[in-house]
């Protein structure tokens, strides 16, 4: 019996020591710094607990940088939810197979065009030196530029939408395919007509796919630093800036207020990952997959 | 079935075609401008040249970074096949219960910003040689792209039952290496492909991790792109067509892949939420 | 007085037929159950009653109105599909009282009328629950529940039993053929399993290739057989191809077999002779006095099943399926000898 058990042992351990590089390296480089991080955020210099980064997260310049990303990612994420529904019901509903496919895979292709080449391409378009803006200028005498700048807010919005519209499409399309037909008969079986199906049946189980959607790309946008570098560089103050300043030291202060910004961001990705994670989960749910 | 009426048919067109405009712009842009003598005062460039990219080519920074780019991204890919192919495999023979928690883990880096990962690593690995080296910086791409890596090898497992697979070789008196080489790795490398050129992809087009992790010690052709964008916008154009170009071209190759593979499901549109932004 | 007719149905997609000439009258409060194999048109020819499909030609009529052009949400007729078609996002009583609301009853009888259709399916302790909580059986219980509530003045059922447990199929049919004596609510039942068609039905409709071969009683349908393929499909029947021989026997390659049903065709008609297994006596000696066929073979398989062992005698040309007691012993190989009556063979062209 005690053989018999050590033998077991023996087997146990053959079979999960293939499994430590993996175990290791998520320790090493994924658990392990961001357990720091979190103490770090928590702890002075001199290893005693504080709140004190916390405090001057909240420091106006920081809550600046949290309430622009939160802006940018909320707006984009909404145009980008909404339109991208719909366009992506419009090519869910094309009636000519080779388009559609053709129209799919320009949305897959798409979302490779980000980060610092998506925005030198909108600085190409509408840049102040563009070639809308000189094309408007010189043929209709339209200066755009002050009242619109692609360096600016309003510019941000027009690059991240790009990223964001071609990702919903992709997300959304599977959604309207598993709206199977026999929900639509049976509503209509049961009397209800298009207006009746779709409020009752067919909007409500798209819901957690739309959520998703927008969750993930209310993320896709918070997270993202290479667009905005790119094109606005540290003149309009996101919070991925922020901690991409504390890191190279630009703004050398006490250490600890990066990894609050740090900690601060990871828990808003996080709520919207696990959000995700829960919409797409009770999609796959009712869709019997 | 009623025949859809006119308006809606022709809103359709409009909706789809505002879309692609919208898609292509900026692209067509770029592409033009990378080839363009001037291009201010007409709607058309006025002439074509490939000077931008002699200029770009001539670049002492080119060859250097490219490389750097090139041997980055392979890198992440074999670390990323090293680390994941055989956990998923083990995992799903051995402990196929945890299976679940592996797929918790897996997702876990999806939910952190990269410029918390970047952070995160530049305050712990402060000690040499490791602090702000190559090394650190292939470690966080591997993480980063570790979600959609893991999703492409899982579900390939996942489609061809690996345990039966395993059984009936070892049944047939397969050993461990006769087993995975002959049997499984035939069965799976679909998805192991398809998932590391998405690896690849992404790490190349990787601007954030580099630049914060290494920076200057290690410059790599996003950076470039970016440091141009700053001093010549044809010679940035041609960089960035030159990016597109290659990421536009694994992308062909993984959607042919999924279409000849049907076994392999495709990537999911979620992992293109983390490419280069 | 016919409630629900067919008249003259046909329907095609892209120029191949799914439904041709199709006339049925259903009387009010039968079962009456469309038995075929797949893509014999079974499952158009329903859909076009619950109108999801619009007959290219003929008509639809229902208690004396024609229904053919009216939309599906107006018909007011149940159907139950394959799949259950619950709504994933509503609970079993929401999804019950789906129909009541889309009918506009009164807001404060739809919920006594959807507890009182799910105490009929026995289900009333589910009515807060998901359906993808439920076991698939009592997801299309729900799913006859909510077809019924609506009060429909047919039911549709679409192969409703054939994703389910083979066990769950027979306990579930027979609910449903209680639920429907009770209500006396007119029915149509599509499916392929033919055991199920003739276990549950009043009549029996038999389609083969988008037309129909048979309509009649369960035991009509078994017993008397109109076409080969009936004969064939329901069943299992042993066929001898051959010429009528006189009024009594059909002459085949190897053999001569005598009947009573051969009057209808002329001397030299081309017919099958089929015999139902259960109809063949199987001797291990020679049978003496036997007014009828016997014929000699080995016994080539042996299925115990039961009550019954189905024997494979091989008789030469072919080898003949034959049921018989469970208690006798065969063995593989053995010399024995099979007879039947000639009033055990039915003919067909």
């Amino acid at each position: 019996m005690a053989k018999y058990r050590r033998e077991q042992k023996k087997n146990f351990l053959k079979k999960i020591v293939g499994l430590f590089p993996f175990i290791i390296f998520c320790l090493a480089f994924e658990f392990v710094p961001i357990f720091i991080l979190v103490r770090d955020s928590f702890s002075l210099k001199s290893g005693d607990l504080t709140l004190q980064h916390y405090q001057s997260a909240f420091e106006p310049t920081y809550l600046k940088g949290f309430w622009n990303s939160i802006k940018l990612s909320g707006v984009t994420a909404l145009i980008g939810t909404f339109l991208g529904a719909g366009i992506g019901y419009q090519i869910f509903k094309w009636p000519n197979k080779k388009i559609q496919s053709t129209l799919i895979t320009l949305s897959d292709v798409t979302t490779n065009f980000a980060g610092a080449p998506l925005a030198f391409g909108f600085i190409i378009i509408l840049g102040s030196a563009g070639v809308v803006t000189k094309f408007l200028l010189n043929t209709f005498h339209w200066k755009i530029y002050p009242d619109f700048s692609i360096y600016s807010f309003t510019g941000l919005i027009l690059t991240y939408v790009y990223f964001q519209l071609p990702l919903m499409v992709l997300l959304i399309i599977p959604a309207f395919s598993g709206l199977r037909q026999d929900w639509r008969e049976a509503a209509q079986n049961l009397g209800a007509n298009k207006m009746e199906y779709w409020r009752n049946v067919g909007i409500p189980i798209l819901m957690p796919s739309m959520i998703a959607g927008y969750m993930l790309l209310f993320a896709n946008a918070f997270g993202a630093y290479a667009t905005a570098f790119t094109l606005t560089g540290l003149r309009l103050p996101l919070i991925t800036m922020q901690i991409g300043s504390a890191i190279s030291g630009e703004v050398m202060r006490e250490q600890g207020h990066g990894q609050a910004l740090a900690v601060i961001s990871l828990l808003i990705m996080g709520a919207c990952i696990a959000i995700y994670q829960m919409g797409t989960n009770k999609a796959r749910k009712w869709s019997g997959h | 079935m009623k025949t859809p009426t006119k308006g809606p048919v022709f809103l359709r067109f409009l909706i789809v075609s505002l879309f692609v405009f919208y898609m292509l712009l900026p692209i067509v842009a770029t592409y033009l401008f990378s080839l363009a003598t001037r291009w201010d005062r007409s709607i058309m460039p006025e002439g074509y040249t490939w000077e931008a990219y002699q200029t770009a080519f001539n670049l002492s920074y080119f060859r250097i970074t490219l490389k750097n780019s090139l041997i980055l991204s392979i890198a992440s890919c074999l670390v990323s096949f090293i680390i994941i192919v055989p956990t998923v495999y083990l995992t799903q023979i051995n402990f196929r219960k945890f299976r679940p928690l592996l797929d918790l883990l897996m997702i876990i880096p999806f939910a952190i910003p990269t410029v918390v990962l970047a952070l995160s690593y530049v305050r712990v690995y402060t000690f040499q040689p490791i602090t702000r080296s190559p090394f650190l910086l292939i470690m966080a791409t591997v993480v980063y792209t570790m979600p959609f890596m893991y999703r492409s090898v899982s579900n390939s497992v996942d489609a061809v039952d690996i345990s039966v697979l395993t059984e009936a070789s070892q049944s047939l008196g397969g050993d461990l290496w006769n087993t995975l080489t002959k049997v499984i790795m035939p069965n799976i490398y679909p998805g192991i492909l398809s998932g590391m050129l998405l690896v690849f992809a992404t790490v190349f087009a990787d601007f954030t991790l580099a630049k914060l992790i290494t920076g200057a010690h290690f410059k790599t052709f996003p950076m470039l792109l970016v440091e141009q964008t700053q001093i010549d916008g044809n010679v940035a154009a041609a960089l960035s067509v030159i990016s597109f170009t290659l990421a536009w071209g694994i992308s062909m190759v993984l959607l042919w892949f999924s279409s000849k593979a049907s076994k392999s499901k495709k990537a999911q549109p979620s992992d293109k939420a983390y490419i280069g932004k | 007085m016919a409630y629900l007719t067919l008249a003259d149905i046909s329907k095609n997609f892209n120029k191949n037929p799914a439904v041709e000439h199709f006339n049925l009258d259903v009387e009010k409060g039968k079962l009456v159950s469309f038995l075929g194999p797949s893509g014999c048109g079974k499952t158009t020819t329903l859909r076009m009653i619950a109108g999801f499909e619009t007959p290219d030609s003929g008509v639809i009529e229902l208690d004396g109105e024609d229904i053919s052009n009216i939309p599906p949400n107006k018909r007011n007729i149940g159907m139950v599909f394959q799949s259950y078609a619950l709504f994933p996002n509503m609970t079993v009583l929401d999804n019950i009282c789906f129909g009541l609301r889309m009918h506009k009853m009164l807001k404060n009888q739809i919920v006594p009328k959807a507890r009182e259709v799910l105490d009929l399916v026995r289900l009333s302790d589910t009515a807060n629950r998901y359906p993808n909580q439920l076991s698939g059986g009592q997801q299309q219980r729900i799913a006859l529940a909510r077809a019924l509530a609506i009060e429909p003045r047919v039911l549709l059922l679409d192969e409703p039993l054939s994703a389910l447990d083979a066990e769950v199929r027979v306990v579930l049919r027979g609910e449903i053929r209680r639920i429907q004596t009770n209500l006396k609510i007119t029915t149509i039942y599509v499916t392929h399993d033919q055991e199920e068609a003739l276990s549950i039905s009043d009549r029996v409709v038999v389609m083969n290739k988008a037309h129909i071969e048979q309509v009649g009683t369960p035991q009509e349908i078994y017993r008397e057989p109109k076409t080969k393929f009936v004969a064939t499909f329901i069943g299992t029947a042993n066929e001898f191809h051959g010429s009528v021989c006189g009024k009594d026997s059909v002459k085949s390659a190897e053999f001569l077999i005598k009947t009573n049903n051969a009057s209808l065709f002329a001397d030299g008609d081309e017919v099958f002779a089929l015999v139902r297994p259960e109809k063949i006596d199987v001797y291990s000696y020679k049978p003496e006095n036997i007014d009828g066929n016997v014929l000699e073979g080995l016994v080539d398989t042996i299925t115990f099943r039961g009550a019954e062992t189905r024997l494979g005698i091989d008789i030469g040309e072919k080898v003949i399926t034959a049921d018989v007691p469970g208690k006798d012993v065969f063995s593989y190989g053995q010399r024995v000898w099979v007879a039947f009556d000639s009033n055990a063979c039915q003919v067909l062209k």
